[in-house]
């Protein structure tokens, strides 16, 4: 397709990463953002004076000058914001969540299917060296039939009363624990043990938030007998930084993964994948695949080069389309839905 | 240019950072959480001939710089090194209340009145007139109170900052931050990141000399974009009178043994490592094996 065009709708924390890891690609031009902030327009207009800046993404949308869109608003406007590029013929990298309502994720899905649009959401996990070991492991069948997992996931992000202002602070616009950070718990266990059947014992509570919860936890059950758990808090100052762990349970073994580190317990030992019997412990720098361009972790540059590989024709599929948004989605109403219900009795 | 130093003492030990296991970066968080236990290591360092310290602008920085402050006397030939900024602050700053807002704080809380007034004056009240070069100033002049009155001799770019500007590729700012360290500061402009050869493309291309780059530098390509080979060539080509390399994470988190890690260094066209350990022995082992 040669040089890919590429808009960046919203250019506040990740749109700025974005922007600066897929700028360096050579077959890629950014050649226009949409951002609400004067401040932020005027800035990057002084220094990237060739870039055309839209206060407004619907005239973005409309200049037809970018063959696909980062979508980095917060994300209550992700639904018309997609809704439109899609009518455009615009490939579309949201960031997570996705949308607000899984029913408008189900539709956007439809849409960008049935016009071939490449289509993919920002959970970055999914990218990172250890858990795509995690699933290569998993796929491989050698800790046998998975029994029980837990997912988790910790950080010091709000450790202090807050005000209660902007979008972080509305759960209806996508903000709060369960919003942005169980999101990424949950895409895991759906990436790696597959999506859940049922909701049960969910638990949410507020620790510093006014308006949203900071602490989720709730268990998973599937109909072939397995069933996991997650729990995901926010405001554990503990953490320097945010911390994903997950353990699965198998007939024949067990995985504990973090970002940094994978142990693999097998009951049996392994000579194929050069496994012993016991314990086997890889680090990052043992699995670790340098990434072209690196800002924010491998992870980051890796979802976004296989977006535009996508569009390029180069692959054939990403990781993490708006079909795998939409599944967290109807995961995360579950949740809400499940504790809400309960919690009236 | 001015020659830095060719060994230079780290701290990631003694602030639980690990980039292979958070458990044993969680068992070192414990180890120095006394600052004597800091300041026994710092002073095994010293005796041993290391009279440079790279230092990152953290929460735990301030108790450290006043320590060596207090003790002038006894420690009167440091080269400092520090680092700027502490990344996690601002990013969980900007994560709760977006940039603009972060900056605003940044700037008028945690300050006093004075400070204010004189960064208004100065900064000619930054947040109306937009120029993020001010921003960007009044920024290292907070990060950077922590070392007052001690000897700096670089200043470096976190490479979470270094590395979103370069892509952003925006040479101004690049060049702005340079002559500020070297007139603010009297200090030599460096910048960590995580593609260095890319970086030292840029700044060639920019006609930025008399910095130091600093990025990981080992033998597996760990933390090296976009591969081990292409920092092989970068440094080789490099001239190290315009432009010198510092290499950090030498032995890849501890992935590999220092021997063979520094024997892969030693060939290299690097001008200084920094290092960081927690025992005399391994700082003993450490500058024993590092030959530039």
């Amino acid at each position: 397709m040669g040089i890919i065009r590429v808009g960046i709708i919203g250019l506040g924390r990740m749109g700025m990463t974005h922007f600066s890891i897929l700028n360096p690609r050579k077959d890629v031009e950014i050649v226009a953002v949409a951002e609400s902030s004067g401040l932020i327009r005027s800035i990057l207009g002084k220094y990237i004076p060739d870039i055309k800046l839209f206060e407004d993404y619907k005239e973005l949308l409309d200049a037809g000058i970018v063959d696909a869109i980062i979508v980095c608003t917060p994300p209550n406007y992700h639904y018309p914001v997609i809704k439109m590029a899609g009518q455009r013929g615009i490939h579309v990298f949201s960031e997570k969540p996705f949308t607000t309502k899984s029913s408008e994720g189900s539709e956007l899905s439809k849409d960008f299917i049935g016009k071939g649009l490449v289509n993919q959401v920002g959970y970055v996990n999914r990218y990172n060296d250890i858990f795509l070991k995690t699933r290569e492991i998993l796929e491989s069948g050698i800790i046998g039939q998975v029994m029980r997992f837990s997912s988790e996931m910790y950080s010091a992000t709000v450790i202090k009363p807050e005000s209660g202002d902007g979008w972080r602070s509305s759960t209806k616009h996508g903000g709060g624990v369960v919003y942005e950070m169980a999101s990424h718990s949950i895409d895991l266990v759906n990436f790696l043990i597959g999506k859940p059947d049922k909701v049960i014992g969910s638990v949410l509570s507020r620790v510093y938030s006014k308006n949203v919860d900071d602490i989720v936890s709730s268990t998973f059950t599937y109909k072939n007998g397995v069933a996991g758990t997650i729990c995901v808090n926010w405001s554990d100052s503990s953490f320097r930084k945010p911390t994903n762990k997950i353990e699965i349970a198998g007939t024949e073994g067990k995985i504990l993964a973090d970002q940094h580190s994978l142990k693999i317990f097998l009951s049996s030992e392994n000579p194929a994948l050069n496994l012993i019997k016991g314990w086997n412990t890889f680090h990052i720098t043992d699995i670790f695949r340098p990434v072209p361009f690196y800002v924010r972790g491998n992870e980051f540059t890796r979802q976004l080069y296989e977006f535009i590989d996508c569009i390029q024709g180069e692959a054939n599929r990403n990781l993490c389309t708006f079909g795998d948004g939409v599944n967290t989605l109807q995961i995360i109403e579950a949740i809400f839905e499940d504790y809400y219900k309960n919690s009236t009795l | 240019m001015e020659k830095i130093d060719k060994i230079v003492f780290g701290d990631n030990q003694f602030f639980g950072i690990n980039h292979m296991s958070q458990e044993k970066a969680q068992q070192l968080s414990e180890k120095f959480r006394d600052l004597n236990r800091i300041i026994e290591i710092y002073d095994i360092a010293l005796g041993l001939g290391i009279n440079s310290i790279m230092l990152n602008s953290n929460d735990r920085a301030r108790e450290i710089c006043n320590y060596f402050r207090n003790n002038a006397s006894r420690y009167s030939d440091i080269k400092w090194y520090p680092s700027i900024p502490y990344p996690h602050k601002y990013a969980n700053l900007v994560a709760e209340k977006g940039i603009v807002q972060t900056i605003n704080e940044l700037v008028f809380k945690g300050n006093t009145v004075s400070d204010i007034l004189g960064m208004i004056s100065k900064g000619g009240a930054v947040l109306f007139n937009k120029d993020v070069i001010k921003i960007m100033k009044l920024l290292i002049d907070l990060e950077m109170r922590i070392f007052e009155g001690l000897d700096i001799k670089v200043v470096f770019l976190q490479n979470i900052i270094t590395d979103l500007i370069l892509g952003f590729s925006i040479s101004e700012v690049f060049k702005e931050y340079c002559n500020y360290i070297r007139k603010r500061y009297k200090a030599i402009p460096g910048l960590i990141t995580q593609n260095m050869p890319y970086l030292l493309d840029k700044l060639n291309e920019w006609g930025i000399d008399n910095v130091v780059i600093c990025s990981s530098f080992n033998k597996i390509g760990y933390l090296m974009s976009p591969d081990i080979n292409s920092y092989v060539l970068a440094s080789k080509n490099n001239n190290p009178e315009k432009i010198q390399i510092m290499a950090m994470s030498t032995l890849a988190s501890g992935a590999i043994p220092p021997n063979a890690a520094y024997e892969f260094i030693n060939r290299q066209n690097i001008q200084s490592v920094v290092f960081g350990a927690s025992s005399e022995r391994n700082i003993e082992e450490t500058m024993s094996l590092i030959k530039l």
